[in-house]
């Protein structure tokens, strides 16, 4: 059974639009505007347990609401999910437990208290038993060399530091799906590389499912057989890295091509396992509306966009 | 009610874990802790100078004595440091939590959201507002010759408790209205001074405030009436028994109000 599961996921926010100059500022005082955003516009996605996914596209793609979206903080606008066979935010409380979360711009530690308190701290919110928790944290400090930082306060940690400790955190109640929101930005390629060993070990070892959102291609090609490309909401490309690699071409060009909407790869563009999706650049008709119901999904409120 | 009571109690060793952290990282900063603790006690004792000058000039106010409003302020000065010792985290939730994002973080957690805001940052040293308090009321008390009886020793915590509830209430609801502003103070820096309406003797109001204090912003059930049943003024005392109804009321109002922010957050309709 796939451990994530989305079909026709959408997420629509309503964004307050200001009009131009000082006299536009004051009548958004009395009558605001607002327009409709698709953040995330229908997509499908199917994520097997024990697969490491790259999930790219450039900013404002979508990636995090749909990050958030499969982590249960935001409510789906319309559209099937289910992951690790909960309904994410319907049930928050139980789902959470089944996943772990790193998001590199912000921490899962206490700032003040040294990082095995804000473990100690962690392993009380999830309930681990004192014996699991023992193993997991000799575990996670061997691999990710934590050892001396145990005793440190986290204001005190250097980024790469800290965000050894935050992939720990994130580990301690033995998830089995784990979602990276740029782990490794603003790291040096030391730490980086670092970082990358240690996914790929508890993926080898656990059997850890990851789903990794990076602007850093170079994250991508050590750690995702599969890519996710994304832009405006819309899933441009699913499928092997390896088969939009071209020849020569570095994956950085591809993934721009991608971007500008050109074709994907040679032939047909759907290597081992790989599905293009139809009408690249060519706009909606090809997926028509998003109001497709899916048989014995959830269908969420309609919520369109007029 | 009593269901989510067990759950609560349920999380109790979680509390003791956290109350123990906070204090400890409190700590980590000593500089911070003695003034915190210097600058209540300076603003509590400001307060109680206040009261003794006010009472130079006049020998009672709407025919409340000096001893009397010491005793008020002194019982008032408990629930409040209970309320501002565990939901100093209130204060900048909009721009903390709301503003800067951190509220994803809470979400992924597997606890209640209101229960983790309040846990991950207390300021426990104002508690000591409680022994300040208490002094306040012993002192006065005495002056009065007041008679204490032992039924008051299980009274006293639970009209506290309702005092506590009241303000949470109130707090939790004013914050909660950051889910559905893009303001980045939000409301609580500038209401946070509301809560001085609660340690007077409501009748020096006018009618108007006197109606609002009792039934709109219960501010009076936290301080006033329950000090005006220890002081026995039967005619306010009486009030004192509505207080933990009244407590429970504002606190269910206030979780209300926090579920429908967390909701709009979440964009689950709204």
């Amino acid at each position: 059974m796939a451990i994530i599961e989305a079909r026709q996921l959408t997420k629509e926010f309503r964004k307050f639009k200001s009009r131009p100059g000082l006299a536009g500022a004051f009548r958004d005082l009395f009558t605001r505007r607002y327009e409709t955003v698709r953040a995330v516009d229908a997509i499908d996605l199917t994520v097997e347990p024990g697969e490491v996914v790259g999930y790219i596209g450039p900013n404002g793609a979508g990636k995090s609401t749909t990050i958030k979206m499969l982590t249960g903080i935001l409510v789906p606008t319309a559209g099937h999910l289910l992951v690790n066979g909960c309904v994410p935010h319907r049930e928050r409380e139980r789902f959470v437990r089944t996943i772990g979360v790193v998001f590199g711009q912000r921490s899962q530690l206490w700032w003040d208290i040294a990082v095995r308190e804000s473990f100690r701290l962690l392993q009380r919110i999830y309930g681990v038993p004192d014996a699991e928790y023992r193993r997991r944290l000799d575990e996670l400090a061997g691999v990710l060399e934590l050892g001396d930082l145990l005793d440190v306060p986290v204001r005190k940690l250097s980024l790469g530091q800290r965000m050894r400790c935050e992939l720990a955190a994130a580990l301690l109640h033995g998830p089995s799906l784990l979602f990276l929101d740029e782990p490794t930005i603003g790291l040096d390629v030391v730490v980086k590389l670092r970082i990358r060993d240690f996914l790929r070990e508890i993926n080898a070892r656990h059997g850890t499912t990851i789903l990794l959102t990076t602007h850093d291609l170079a994250d991508i090609e050590a750690l995702c057989p599969r890519v996710v490309i994304l832009d405006r909401g819309r899933i441009l490309y699913d499928g092997a890295l390896d088969a939009i690699r071209r020849d020569g071409q570095g994956l950085e060009e591809v993934v721009r091509a991608i971007y500008q909407g050109e074709a994907v790869g040679g032939g047909a563009g759907a290597g081992p396992g790989g599905r293009r999706v139809p009408e690249l650049g060519g706009g909606r008709a090809a997926e028509g509306g998003s109001a497709v119901e899916p048989e014995g999904g959830r269908q969420y409120g309609a919520g369109g966009a007029g | 009610m009593a269901l989510r009571g067990l759950e609560m109690a349920r999380y109790l060793p979680l509390i003791a874990r956290f109350v123990a952290q906070n204090l400890k990282s409190r700590l980590a900063y000593p500089a911070d802790f003695w003034t915190g603790l210097a600058s209540d006690l300076v603003h509590q004792a400001a307060n109680l100078v206040f009261i003794l000058v006010v009472f130079q000039h006049a020998p009672s106010l709407h025919g409340w004595r000096r001893e009397e409003v010491v005793f008020i302020y002194g019982y008032f000065l408990v629930p409040f440091a209970v309320f501002h010792a565990t939901a100093a985290n209130l204060w900048d939730f909009a721009d903390r939590y709301v503003v800067r994002g951190e509220f994803d973080r809470v979400l992924t957690r597997p606890l209640p959201s209101l229960l983790q805001v309040f846990l991950e940052t207390m300021e426990l040293e104002s508690l000591l507002g409680a022994v300040t308090g208490v002094a306040a009321m012993a002192w006065a008390g005495r002056a009065l010759g007041l008679d204490w009886r032992l039924a008051d020793l299980a009274i006293f915590p639970v009209l506290v408790a309702g005092g506590v509830a009241i303000y949470y209430g109130i707090f939790i609801a004013l914050a909660a209205v950051a889910f559905w502003t893009d303001s980045r103070t939000g409301l609580i820096p500038l209401l946070w001074n509301l809560n001085a309406y609660g340690r007077y003797p409501v009748d020096i109001y006018s009618r108007r405030l006197r109606f609002v204090f009792t039934w709109v912003l219960p501010l009076a059930f936290v301080g006033f009436f329950p000090a005006a049943y220890f002081l026995r003024r039967g005619a306010w005392g009486w009030y004192a028994a509505l207080t933990p109804a009244v407590g429970a009321l504002v606190l269910a109002f206030g979780v209300a109000v926090w579920s429908a922010g967390v909701r709009r957050y979440r964009g689950a309709g709204s």
